[in-house]
């Protein structure tokens, strides 16, 4: 009997922990033993691998693997001919959001990505470096960097392109930014085989449904309050539209009680102000997914 | 150029800084934390976080080096700093409970109070706070300031220890008894006054006081949906506690309603049994992330 299943490729490293979560919160748990990479997940249909996220576009595109995450800049650099199905780009990623810069040494001669002519650039990236460097019209030698290539300018290259989330690092190493070239974004990517194949298709699908519930699930939270019926019309004024609010009157009271959704990161500033407003008993709570 | 306005946050490094991340997550802030360069990084421009020891906040608040910032009460008190105390937040180390301040003796010990102190050597993390404490009982002793804990030193360093209890395991753990408790502390959302005096800081300090509150109120409530017939109706809302007017919704086509209402968890624990006495049904409770009263 053929059996369908999905083979699913899960990114280990930076991505790793995140993955997880917005499975879990879709609905999946995945065991991640302490050694070793067999996952196991509690699906019967799909079968997990964790694999650099540096190679899971390579092994989509040569249909190893039917599903898989990465960030696009693996999924660029790699030149892997894959199906984007959608984007999961985690919301709380203000502060970490993941870039990649072209940094010099604080004292360099160097002051644009032009300067750069005859140069040597270190770099992970050394496909996605060339195109940029073709884009710009610059010659220069690219070579590969196995990572930590923060140390490498000024003895070991010129220029480093690397990725950054704070840069931190880079301040550490002396090291200033002369240009972002590529913002990462985390990707659920498959193949054309996969894609037409009927069952992978509709399996993926309900996948990335649940998946995006999860992420915007994380962004969205839930808000309910008491409001005095004289002051109802002035507050519903200052509600996020997200989602038209949800009014009850309280039975035998001049008290409403008006539920909405709202971006977590607004209630920073909606709470004190629906406060000062004069509503009482405001709650806040979690969603675990949100499917519009 | 463009002056931004900024509130300096000081972010208590140590065994306060987990609950007050906790916090500032639940606030609806994403914090990031560097442990080896002692970092703390929030995505709110008009906030800067400093970091700092607990024991040294109360004093960086007093002299406005920081504007608003978290420590533990006796601190302030030790430090006798002038702020102004604007939460009592009650989280404590991994317990969330206050702790209290006590003078500890050997089990053993012949000291059997206060008196029997005189000419004795104390430890102790606060000694402003002991010096003062035994300068009022009328006895003279020794006391010398620690910033470890000071259990391990007694007796072979000292005659007595004025401490942190929390649960009390570290005393019985080194065979230390209470002789006396000197006061209660938590930590607090504390500020400086002349912070507050500034118009745009005020309203920026007091917003961040509602979400932090908000937030820790939360850790002790959860959300309660039920369903409950006509008849049930009258019962229910006599189990159900006040702090929020349950919101109750007629289903469609019955004579059942859907209830929603905030209680608090260790409530809810007495409060889902009688309620499945009284034939509810479909109980569910969810966690929240903020409760404003």
């Amino acid at each position: 009997m053929a059996e369908n299943k999905l083979k699913l490729g899960i990114p280990k490293g930076s991505l790793q922990e995140y993955t997880l979560k917005i499975f879990k919160s879709a609905g999946f748990d995945i065991n991640v033993p302490e050694r070793g990479y067999f996952l196991t997940i509690d699906d019967p249909e799909i079968e997990c691998f964790l694999l650099r996220p540096q190679e899971i576009p390579r092994y989509i595109e040569k249909g190893k693997l039917d599903l898989g995450i990465s960030g696009d800049d693996w999924i660029l650099e790699s030149k892997a001919k894959v199906i984007e199905v959608c984007d999961l780009k985690y919301a709380k990623q203000e502060i970490k959001k993941v870039k990649w810069v072209l940094a010099v040494p604080k004292d360099s001669k160097i002051k644009s990505v032009k300067d750069l002519k005859g140069k040597t650039i270190s770099t992970e990236l050394v496909n996605t470096v060339k195109d940029y460097l073709r884009k710009n019209q610059v010659k220069a030698r690219v070579e590969f960097s196995w990572g930590a290539s923060e140390v490498k300018p000024p003895l070991f290259a010129d220029a480093i392109i690397d990725n950054t989330e704070t840069g931190v690092s880079l301040k550490a190493h002396n090291l200033k930014i002369l240009d972002t070239i590529l913002e990462s974004s985390t990707k659920l990517i498959t193949n054309k085989s996969a894609w037409q194949d009927k069952w992978k298709r509709e399996k993926i699908k309900d996948l990335a449904l649940l998946l995006q519930g999860a992420v915007k699930g994380e962004e969205v939270v839930n808000l309910m309050m008491h409001i005095p019926g004289e002051k109802l019309n002035r507050i519903l004024k200052v509600l996020p539209k997200l989602k038209s609010p949800t009014i009850k009157k309280l039975a035998g009271e001049n008290w409403y009680d008006v539920e909405i959704s709202c971006k977590e990161k607004d209630t920073r500033e909606l709470i004190p102000k629906l406060k000062r407003m004069g509503a009482q008993g405001i709650v806040e709570w979690p969603l675990i997914k949100l499917v519009p | 150029m463009k002056k931004i306005n900024k509130i300096k946050f000081g972010f208590p490094w140590e065994y306060l800084r987990e609950g007050a991340i906790e916090l500032f997550k639940k606030a609806g802030y994403e914090v990031d934390v560097d442990e080896h360069s002692y970092r703390i990084e929030i995505d709110d421009p008009e906030i800067e976080c400093v970091t700092s020891k607990v024991e040294e906040l109360a004093p960086l608040v007093e002299k406005g080096v920081i504007d608003v910032g978290i420590t533990e009460k006796v601190f302030v008190l030790d430090n006798k700093a002038k702020v102004i105390e604007l939460v009592n937040l009650e989280y404590g180390y991994k317990t969330w409970k206050r702790s209290k301040i006590v003078l500890a003796v050997p089990e053993n010990s012949r000291i059997k109070s206060v008196r029997d102190l005189n000419g004795k050597r104390i430890v102790t993390w606060v000694p402003r706070i002991a010096k003062d404490y035994f300068k009022k009982h009328g006895v003279n002793t020794e006391v010398e300031f620690t910033n470890l804990p000071a259990e391990p030193k007694c007796p072979s360093l000292c005659d007595a220890i004025i401490e942190f209890v929390n649960t009390g395991a570290s005393l019985r753990k080194f065979h230390l008894k209470i002789l006396d408790i000197l006061l209660e502390t938590s930590p607090w959302l504390i500020a400086n006054e002349n912070s507050l005096k500034d118009k745009w800081k005020r309203k920026k300090i007091e917003d961040l006081a509602i979400l932090l509150k908000g937030a820790r109120l939360a850790q002790e409530y959860a959300g309660l949906i039920l369903h409950a017939s006509n008849e049930m109706m009258e019962e229910v809302l006599k189990v159900l506690p006040a702090l929020k007017k349950p919101t109750v919704t007629p289903l469609r086509g019955e004579n059942w309603f859907d209830v929603l209402t905030v209680a608090n968890k260790k409530e809810i624990r007495k409060i889902i049994p009688r309620l499945k006495k009284i034939g509810c049904t479909d109980i569910v409770e969810f966690p929240l992330n903020k409760v404003v009263i």
